[in-house]
């Protein structure tokens, strides 16, 4: 937490004349520039998901239970790469023109197809973030709702009316948890905004401090950032002050969706198709075909290295994320009070700075601390001044903790959410203690929420760029760093195949799970 | 005291959670040290019954802000023919410079290498590097693709040059930067982002040769004729050229060069469709941009650092890069590939890398203040 | 000596609202099945778990069997009162099948002795047909009487129950409540019940307290 608070100091250090510029030239446009693509994207995002998410849970259709996982792929797809591979598709020499302008002799007037623009970057991140809100939204429908809705069905409701006067309200911690998420990504994406010429807060960070060397008016800025994503948090915990949605019975059973017959049904199922085939089949294909291509040039043998870094990385990060998750919602449960509340939030914020800045303030922590440690490092023969953290594994690791512990913590506790107390006042009444009313009965009842929130955490650790180029040790590449080697340097072909591998290994990961959930 | 307890239970698992983040650190330290003993260290301890191979090893720590696979393979061919290991750390120039600055005294890093002028220029503003001290150097690369005080070393240079559609675009119609800026293109001009450095040293370059005033008019005059809000990197101009959105624009060499090379046919196409044109060759010189290494201050393995200079130099080493990459190579032995012979010897600007630095902030201020996205 | 003494208790949730419970007191005898009867919201449920462990009293203090569970300067936590309780919706674990619900209190007990036991109770409460099924799999009686199981395996000195037929259709709360009644008689168990209906309490225990919102008032 410490980095998180370096970052908030930035706010009560002097001001210089470059910050002057910051505020007449860009704030005002970029301010503008985030709004606009936060609010869109997390509406359509919302929209998108939960649609989705009750289709699958409330009816039944052809494929629908292969939707039921399908669906969640698209989030194995970074969204700077989904760009990349959208905006080279589309361009002069991708496949589409180029196949109308060869093919057919048809020639396309420059602007038709405009990816690149601000609708451009709110299609691509509605496609490949809606998966948070499907999938939160899901699990909670799926083992929370059966009563209230087969009660509302049997009241004689309306499809529409069923879906938004009691499914929407009901999974609305779910929706919001998963919003959170996407609303997040979409303030510190850097990748996509950049890309696309965006202005958004992110990139006036990155343009202070790239542009003008000013690493304390970025701060100060990713400061605001953080505040008002601080206020956010404030007001939706206001507005759901007194309608805390605590399920408030234990007899939960799964829901049994309804029939969905003939024309409905089959709409159903074209519908799930056509967003499963542009948010994941589409991209995925164009990503394969250009690894044909540049197959033998790439391949390098330390791509095996740089997939054991990916994972080893993501998956050390991902388990302490889950722990330290795990004992602060529980915590915060137990204390209920507004101090817990806070200080989960602050925890959860480094999720909306900006990789690079959130990686800044690690850095000042880490070599601080290896200042403080330097008599300890020559006692072990390690030399004057040595830096023995902050040229470490743990360095990169703790960033990741910091910057990723809200995707593992709004799951556990939008799970906390759903579980009654009264199990664990069972437990204790049986003579458990807290410690093993943890183990014996919450645990086994978070699972679900545990194995969900490992997901989204370990897949997005291996998606991450900034924090890694950052603050990772000596000779430490990973997919996706490879990734961003050759698509900086706009060769877009070439980055296929460590795309290829990275999407590749977070669809392994995310299929695995799918697994383990449906064999308990 | 229930609630008493929770707060101790959370402590305790805090501090027992950065136990196992420190341990996992402390893991992964020893098993460096274990890797860099094998490959260095071993000198001192036993070493004096192990093969003398050993003796001429050690390493040298490399932040680098180039990204090519080239760069890679000649350290690789480095490490081969000296022992030295090499250590890479890739990142944005501004992010590693950052780094390099907190770590302060105890910086691991040897070389910091990157591209741009004023990068390496704002590194040497903040007292990050020393001089690089070496004859071999200095017969290498010539005096102008250095800093004056040899702070840094040019290692590759690329040119901004005028792209243009053969079909539409008579090059005789082209001349200068500052023609580009006249009513006579308006509309038919393409350019990336401002925020790209690429455009901010070359804007820069113009406030240096021509003063602020008239590179503010300049910019302003960009901004106007662009045929479209500026999207994409170098090569979606050439694309956007060749879709016909533009006739003429500004763009790197280095991609050009990779755009006739590339693996898909659709781009050597685009590559064939366009022409490039060397503007300002009557007057003030093409802009040109450097990339360079640069020796850390603070450099624990400075002789290394030095060597691996002295060999990324080096004819062999220039001429890999220069057909691999497409820049222009900074020693003047090195071996052109076809398409940067076909192109001639061309007059650059000719202006001090350092002034890209000193003028960036007034360039960012411009393009703000123009409105040139 | 009464073996469940209950001594100006006196509770409220925040600090600011008035208290639900204000300065309440009673005993239970060994062995005796006392009806706590009030409408719903006049703090007969918050009593419950004031003597559970699960709410801690602003004032006053708790006594069972001799031992001092709270007061002023003291609180024995939960897991440690020797209390058993049936929750309203009963609570059963759903991750676990009925036996192991019913042997989830036997921790300390050695496999054997907690086979035995749990093979009791089935008996006690007649499922031993349905051992291996899920909670969810359990109809409305029957996941009841695998609570009532559950809580008196570990021998508890004190059962605990909250609103125990308030899930119960009507046709079938007769005769649960009478064997309900019996299952308490052959166990020899003290017992608080909670109820809003005053039927429930009448054909189970021994005797009633009437709260009130305001002031509680305890009839013999």
């Amino acid at each position: 937490m410490l980095p998180i608070l370096y970052v908030l100091l930035g706010l009560f250090r002097p001001t210089n004349e470059n910050w002057q510029i910051v505020k007449q030239y860009l704030l005002t446009d970029y301010v503008l520039g985030s709004a606009k693509l936060v609010l869109f994207t997390g509406f359509f995002a919302a929209l998108l998901g939960v649609v989705l998410a009750w289709l699958v849970v409330g009816y039944t259709f052809p494929l629908r239970r292969f939707f039921r996982w399908a669906l969640v792929l698209p989030l194995a797809v970074p969204p700077y790469i989904a760009a990349y591979t959208y905006s080279t598709m589309t361009s002069y020499t991708g496949f589409i023109q180029s196949t109308l302008r060869n093919q057919f002799d048809i020639k396309l007037p420059p602007g038709t197809i405009e990816i690149m623009s601000s609708k451009g970057a709110i299609f691509i991140m509605t496609l490949f973030l809606f998966p948070y809100v499907f999938m939160l939204t899901r699990t909670f429908l799926e083992r929370q709702s059966a009563s209230y809705i087969e009660n509302a069905r049997l009241l004689g409701r309306s499809r529409l009316s069923l879906f938004i006067k009691v499914v929407l309200p009901l999974s609305r911690p779910a929706i919001i948890s998963g919003v959170m998420l996407v609303v997040f990504e979409v303030f510190s994406d850097y990748g996509v905004a950049s890309y696309f010429g965006m202005q958004t807060v992110s990139t006036a960070i990155f343009q202070t401090w790239f542009g003008m060397y000013d690493v304390d008016s970025a701060i100060r800025l990713a400061a605001w950032l953080l505040i008002v994503i601080i206020g956010l948090f404030v007001i939706e915990r206001f507005l759901r002050r007194n309608r805390q949605f605590n399920a408030t019975t234990s007899q939960s059973r799964p829901l049994k969706p309804q029939q969905m017959k003939g024309i409905a049904a089959w709409g159903a199922t074209a519908f799930c198709s056509i967003i499963f085939l542009l948010a994941f089949i589409v991209p995925l294909t164009q990503i394969i075909v250009w690894t044909t291509w540049t197959y033998h040039k790439i391949w390098r043998a330390d791509f095996i290295d740089l997939m054991v870094n990916s994972l080893s990385g993501a998956a050390i990060a991902t388990a302490v994320i889950m722990i330290i998750a795990l004992l602060s919602a529980r915590t915060a449960r137990m204390l209920s009070s507004s101090l817990a509340y806070g200080v989960s939030r602050l925890m959860t914020a480094g999720y909306a700075i900006p990789g690079a800045i959130v990686a800044i303030g690690v850095l000042a922590v880490f070599i601080a601390l290896d200042q403080r440690l330097s008599t300890v490092y020559e006692w072990l023969g390690k030399g004057e001044g040595a830096l023995v953290l902050s040229l470490s594994l743990s360095m990169l690791i703790t960033g990741y903790i910091i910057r990723f512990m809200a995707t593992g913590y709004n799951a556990i506790e939008s799970g906390y959410e759903k579980l009654p107390r009264v199990y664990t006042e069972a437990s204790r009444t049986l003579g458990r203690g807290n410690t093993k009313s943890f183990f014996k009965v919450e645990l086994p009842l978070l699972k679900g929420a545990v194995i969900t929130g490992f997901i989204l955490t370990i897949v997005e650790i291996m998606k991450e760029l900034p924090l890694t180029l950052l603050l990772r040790p000596f000779n430490f590449d990973t997919l996706a760093t490879r990734t961003y080697q050759y698509a900086i340097d706009e060769r877009i072909y070439d980055a296929a195949l460590p795309s290829l591998l990275l999407i590749g290994i977070s669809l392994i990961s995310v299929l695995l799970i799918v697994r383990l959930e449906k064999e308990k | 005291m229930q609630q008493r307890r929770n707060y101790v239970f959370l402590m305790l698992t805090f501090v027992l959670v950065m136990a196992l983040i420190a341990g996992c650190g402390a893991g992964n330290n020893n098993n460096g040290g274990a890797n860099k003993s094998a490959n260095g260290t071993k000198t001192t301890g036993e070493a004096t019954a192990e093969e003398p191979e050993t003796k001429t090893g050690g390493e040298v720590n490399i932040y680098t802000a180039r990204h090519y696979d080239v760069d890679a393979d000649l350290y690789a061919k480095f490490t081969e023919q000296t022992g030295i290991k090499v250590n890479v750390v890739e990142g944005k120039a501004p992010e590693l410079i950052e780094k390099i600055k907190r770590e302060g005294t105890s910086t691991p890093a040897d070389l910091f290498i990157t591209v741009d002028g004023g990068i390496l220029n704002t590194a040497k503003t903040a007292e990050l590097l020393q001089p690089v001290v070496s004859e071999v150097i200095d017969a290498q690369v010539p005096a102008e693709l250095r800093d004056k005080d040899s702070h840094w070393i040019g290692l590759s240079t690329r040119a901004r040059v005028i792209v243009y559609a053969k079909d539409r675009v008579n090059p005789s119609e082209l001349s200068t930067y500052e023609d580009l800026a006249t009513d006579k293109w308006k509309g038919k001009l393409m350019v990336r982002s401002s925020t790209n450095l690429y455009n901010l040293s070359l804007l820069a370059s113009l406030i240096s040769i021509n003063g602020e005033k008239e590179a503010e008019a300049w910019a302003a005059g960009i901004a106007a004729n662009l045929a479209r809000d500026p999207e994409g990197g170098d090569r979606d101009q050439a694309k956007a050229i060749v879709a016909g959105t533009g006739d003429v624009a500004i763009m790197n060499t280095y991609y050009v060069g990779n755009l006739a090379a590339s693996d898909v046919e659709e781009e050597r196409k685009v590559a064939e469709q366009i022409g490039v044109f060397f503007p300002n060759q009557q007057t003030t010189g093409t802009h040109i941009n450097i990339s360079g290494a640069a020796l850390i201050k603070h450099s624990k393995n400075k002789e290394n650092a030095i060597k691996l200079i002295e060999y990324l130099t080096a004819p062999e080493a220039q001429s890999i890069i220069s057909k691999t990459n497409f820049e222009f190579p900074v020693n003047k032995a090195a071996e052109l590939p076809e398409l940067l012979k076909s192109w001639g010897e061309f007059k650059s600007q000719g202006i001090d890398f350092a002034a890209y630095g000193e003028l960036n902030p007034k360039a960012v201020e411009i393009v703000n203040k123009v409105g040139w996205k | 000596m009464n073996f469940v003494a209950i001594k100006h208790v006196t509770f409220r949730y925040a600090r600011r609202q008035p208290p639900v419970i204000d300065d309440f007191s009673c005993t239970l005898n060994k062995g005796e099945v006392v009806g706590i009867l009030g409408a719903s919201g006049s703090g007969k449920s918050s009593l419950l778990r004031l003597v559970a462990g699960l709410e801690l009293p602003e004032k006053g203090s708790i006594m069972i069997d001799g031992m001092m569970m709270v007061n002023d300067g003291l609180y024995v936590d939960v897991e440690n009162r020797g209390v058993g309780m049936v929750f309203q919706d009963y609570a059963l674990f759903p991750h676990l099948n009925v036996v192991e619900n019913i042997a989830f209190g036997l921790h300390k007990l050695k496999r054997a002795a907690r086979k035995e036991r749990v093979q009791e109770m089935l008996e006690l409460v007649q499922l031993t047909d349905y051992a291996k099924r899920y909670p969810h799999e359990l109809s409305g009686g029957q996941q009841q009487r695998v609570a009532l199981a559950r809580a008196l395996a570990p021998k508890p000195s004190i059962l605990l129950m909250d609103e125990p037929f308030s899930s119960l259709d009507a046709s079938l709360k007769t005769s649960i409540r009478s064997e309900l009644r019996q299952i308490l008689r052959k166990a020899e168990m003290t017992c608080l019940l909670v109820s809003h209906d005053a039927a429930d309490i009448e054909a189970i225990c021994d005797r009633s307290i009437r709260i009130q919102k305001e002031m509680a008032e305890a009839t013999a």
